[in-house]
């Protein structure tokens, strides 16, 4: 055995410790923590999903907007409609508030 | 070891309690090692960090080496980072102790040594403490420390030097 290898297997001999039993708290500690993460894990994707489904739903109000100032015709005026703008906006917002709120009054 | 890759495939696959039985079995080894790096100032917080990290980037441990070798060098990181923000701070600690002599005359020679490491510097106290006090090969410890293996083992003489004039000085 070299001198190096001796002084080594006492270096070994006085920093090696032995694997002890798991420290339960300490595992507690981080299993709560990684349950946690997985929480917020789950969160963050469900506000994410949310947020691409009103996007669309967004795009598609535009959209249908759009479409109906494109195909209406050019020389009606806004006192002949029987239901204005607003009026039309308004029920457009009420009903996505009710399609929205739906879900949170359920817990989705 | 094939136990350890098992359970960290399913970890990675967002299975909790194989995480779980993968913190029980090294949580031991890495608080250790943390402890006596950080001389036991916030080394079990550092510790959950580690197992935090090591749960979000669990799809990141490709099985090559042992498990606790991949958690040692996310431990050496994580202390790095915890010690450049700390830098300042431990040193003026590290200036006090030294000023206090040390533990030179300590009579008792584990305590001496454990003195004598915590007076290295970190790259030294590392490889000392994956290599003497966790059976790390140079090569693990090389690869913990994200070193060439020419460095470590350059590392590693000056630790067993610094640690041997210690440890004659406990048997005079």
């Amino acid at each position: 055995m070299s001198d190096d290898d001796r002084i080594d297997a006492e270096l070994t001999a006085f920093f090696a410790v032995p694997d002890a039993a798991p420290d339960e708290a300490f595992v507690g500690r981080i299993e709560r923590a990684v349950r946690a993460e997985q929480r917020m894990a789950a969160a963050r994707r469900a506000l994410w999903r949310r947020f691409g489904v009103e996007t669309l739903g967004s795009l598609a109000v535009i959209g249908v907007f759009y479409l109906l100032w494109r195909v209406a015709p050019a020389n009606i005026e806004i006192s002949q409609l029987t239901l204005g703008p607003v009026a039309a906006a308004s029920l457009v917002l009420l009903l996505w508030l009710g399609v929205g709120l739906k879900p949170a009054a359920m817990g989705g | 070891m094939d136990q350890d890759r098992e359970l960290a495939r399913r970890a990675a696959a967002g299975d909790a309690a194989a995480f779980t039985a993968l913190v029980r079995s090294h949580e031991g080894a890495v608080r250790r090692f943390l402890s006596r790096l950080t001389r036991g100032e916030g080394a079990d917080d550092l510790a959950q960090e580690v197992f935090l990290k090591a749960w979000r980037t669990a799809g990141s441990y490709r099985g090559e080496g042992a498990y606790r070798g991949w958690l040692m060098q996310i431990a050496w990181t994580a202390f790095l980072t915890s010690h450049r923000a700390k830098g300042r701070r431990q040193a003026r600690d590290q200036a006090s102790f030294e000023e206090d002599g040390g533990a030179a005359h300590d009579p008792d020679a584990r305590i001496d040594l454990e003195r004598a490491l915590a007076s290295l510097g970190d790259r030294e106290r590392a490889a000392a403490l994956l290599c003497f006090g966790e059976g790390c090969s140079h090569s693990e410890a090389a690869e913990i420390m994200r070193l060439p293996l020419g460095t470590l083992k350059s590392i590693l003489a000056r630790a067993r030097a610094a640690l041997t004039a210690r440890l004659e000085m406990a048997h005079e």
